[in-house]
């Protein structure tokens, strides 16, 4: 009975699908107001997402219905299946086994593999580009994101999640590993298709990149999976980064505080052509995440 | 259950072409370009225009003199005072009657705000283009300023309807001409502000520094003319080659760029609104007295007349032949767009699929201005169907 609940209404489930649409309306107003715009009132997202669910689903000729339809359908549900090994709201994690860290990790990468699947599976020529697009970025900012979660696990000595927490609690590593900070924030964005890592979906080129072809509910699907690992993502950096989550008020402030932060980089920023974020990445967003985990390494050793 | 997969033909074998446009979001208006591309890197460019043309030309022929000032001021929706400014020259011309000062002064201040709102709308379009959304809001918001002005002098945002054939409509007050330099203060620095993101935001250059880079000789071989020529060092503008009206009095300087690529095109537009506030301020301190309006023939004695205006994407191109009737003969339109076109074609191969909308953005295109007849593409294939054969096949097609 409790893992139903846990599974279907709180903490993954209905709270985290309503927590992902609050979010994004944070995060629509807020780019909103950078940009001397009035932005969407607090119910627009769940307004788009009833809009959405209701419209006609068109399946395009050419295109293999099973994969076309179930993919929205998994990358959702890895994402609600990840936000179940975080410490939502600063609450204990549902489920929780060492090592779950990488579990966590890999199920967020769920939701984009679909949508490089998706867009590589419809005929479109817009969907091609931005499959492969959306497929370079994730092999491009996917190393130096985990490595970056990891220097954390590294501190802690343990690789799940809660022990991370735990060890985090009122520490700020901020402070301590500032590189590493910088890689995940910049990271997480790269992983929601953020302006500027924005090009795999960059409607002045490609209309709207790998998922031009769906409409109905597919869409929706993939939007609400994008919401979901905003708010899983920010839990973990705000979690590993910012002094643990500790109450709803913290997690608030602390998740709050970090996706300002990312809407303000947005805000400012030119959207980058794909070679420039694979350079970005591999020439300066590795490098850091390494340097920080051997400043890490050498730190250990010394004190050991 | 499905349809069998057909295999996709493309027209010349192996290609991948990405089309942009006639319905595309980079592109507000239709026009329709295909890159071929190799991964994201542009192998060849085609255009194709023509979706709006609206037989203007034609219908200018059954419609008097004065009719047709109203229906060429709607040719174009943002430099809609240049095209009734060029109609007006020209049939002054051929009637051999000349404006008053005052009336071309207005004139010039009309055309020199309406270039600064046609170049912050760039501005705005273009960094829409790049991604960079913030100064696209910025930029529109600023704009609102200028089209205030227009709309405060005028009372039209769009249409100003500013020209009458012999003069203009209305008399700027000096309350007005207040307002508006206070309108133009604000502006300035707004400006100022700009040229600094253009000239130093590093991801933004990062998107527009050396690409697309056009060679001065480049430029004059394939014809560029405006603020795109300019940008690649030509020197080119109709207001100090041929000054027209209260140009002649009021000399603009010639805003030039050496680089050639999409920087100096940012730079150029954003400088040629710095000189227009200028402008706009020497002739409101030295507006000259008199009337507004010279008298006009009804019945326009029968000649040829060409006139030319700097519009804000280049030079606007008119030839009026008339028969001594109140309807001309013929009215001949060239609006600047058509030129740069090649250049974008030329300019695109070796560039990266991202870049595209930039390249074409970098003109300040306006398709259904430039708009004038339809072209057949790829002639070799194309086949003379009867009514019948064309009612079969379209039967035929939409049967399933």
């Amino acid at each position: 009975m409790t893992s139903i609940i846990e599974l279907l209404l709180f903490p993954s489930g209905l709270f985290v699908l309503a927590l992902g649409l609050a979010y994004e309306w944070v995060d629509r107003k807020l780019l909103a107001q950078m940009q001397n715009r009035i932005g969407p009132r607090w119910f627009q997202p769940f307004a788009d997402l009833i809009k959405l669910l209701a419209k006609e689903e068109i399946v395009p000729e050419g295109v293999n219905r099973v994969l076309f339809l179930g993919l929205p359908v998994v990358a959702l549900a890895g994402a609600l299946t990840a936000a179940l090994y975080v410490p939502l709201l600063g609450l204990a994690p549902a489920y929780s086994f060492p090592g779950d860290l990488i579990v966590t990790v890999y199920l967020l990468s769920l939701l984009t593999l679909c949508m490089g699947l998706a867009g590589a599976n419809t005929l479109d020529r817009f969907s091609l580009i931005g499959a492969t697009r959306t497929l370079t970025q994730l092999f491009s900012y996917e190393a130096p994101f985990m490595l970056a979660l990891l220097a954390p696990a590294l501190v802690a000595g343990t690789w799940q999640i809660s022990g991370i927490v735990a060890h985090a609690d009122g520490q700020w590593m901020l402070l301590t590993q500032p590189l590493g900070f910088i890689v995940a924030i910049i990271g997480l964005m790269g992983k929601l298709e953020m302006p500027p890592f924005d090009a795999p979906e960059a409607e002045t080129e490609i209309v709207a990149g790998a998922l031009t072809e769906y409409s109905g509910r597919g869409y929706a699907l993939f939007r609400l999976g994008k919401n979901v690992e905003l708010v899983v993502g920010l839990t973990l950096v705000a979690a590993f980064y910012l002094g643990g989550v500790l109450n709803p008020i913290d997690f608030v402030l602390k998740t709050g505080g970090l996706l300002l932060v990312m809407v303000g980089v947005h805000a400012v920023m030119t959207r980058m052509r794909i070679e420039q974020t694979v350079g970005l990445w591999w020439r300066y967003g590795a490098l850091l995440v390494l340097v920080q985990i051997l400043i890490q390494l050498v730190w250990k050793v010394a004190a050991a | 259950m499905t349809q069998p997969i057909e295999k996709i033909e493309t027209p010349k074998g192996e290609r991948f072409i990405i089309p942009i446009g006639p319905q595309h979001p980079a592109l507000k208006e239709p026009g329709h370009f295909e890159f071929t591309v190799d991964g994201e890197t542009v192998k060849d460019a085609t255009v194709r225009l023509g979706y709006v043309h609206r037989g203007i030309e034609k219908a200018t022929e059954s419609r008097n003199y004065i009719q047709n000032l109203y229906l060429l001021e709607r040719i174009c929706g943002i430099c809609s005072h240049t095209h009734a400014m060029t109609y007006s020259l020209g049939v002054e011309k051929l009637a051999g009657v000349e404006a008053p000062p005052r009336a071309q002064a207005i004139r010039v201040i009309v055309a020199e705000l309406e270039r600064i709102h046609s170049h912050m709308l760039w501005l705005g379009v273009a960094a829409h283009e790049a991604g960079f959304d913030t100064l696209f809001m910025y930029s529109w918001r600023d704009r609102e300023t200028v089209m205030d002005l227009l709309e405060l002098l005028s009372g039209n945002r769009v249409n100003y309807s500013a020209n009458v054939l012999g003069g203009v409509k209305f008399d700027i007050t000096p309350e007005q001409a207040g307002d508006v330099l206070k309108g133009l203060d604000f502006l300035e620095g707004r400006n100022r502000h700009y040229l600094d993101v253009v000239s130093n935001d590093a991801l933004l250059l990062g998107r527009i520094r050396g690409v697309g880079v056009m060679t001065q000789a480049d430029a004059e071989r394939l014809g560029a003319i405006g603020p795109t020529a300019r940008a690649s060092g030509v020197a080119l503008d109709v207001r100090i080659d041929a000054p027209y009206i209260a140009y002649k009095d009021f000399q603009p300087a010639l805003i030039t760029e050496t680089a050639g690529d999409l920087e100096a095109r940012f730079k150029v537009r954003v400088r040629e609104i710095e000189e227009s506030i200028r402008l706009i301020r020497l002739l409101l301190e030295h507006l000259p007295e008199g009337e507004l309006v010279a008298r006009m023939p009804r019945r326009i004695p029968a000649g040829e007349a060409i006139s030319r205006v700097e519009a804000p994407r280049g030079e606007a191109f008119y030839f009026i032949k008339s028969n001594g009737t109140d309807t001309p003969a013929r009215v001949k339109v060239r609006t600047p767009t058509i030129f740069n076109m090649a250049t974008v074609l030329s300019l695109a191969k070796g560039l990266q699929l991202a870049d595209m909308p930039m390249i074409l953005v970098g003109i300040d295109p306006c398709f259904s201005c430039n708009d004038r007849m339809v072209t057949v593409r790829e002639a070799e294939r194309a086949e003379t169907w009867t009514w019948n054969e064309l009612r079969e096949h379209g039967i035929k097609v939409y049967q399933r």
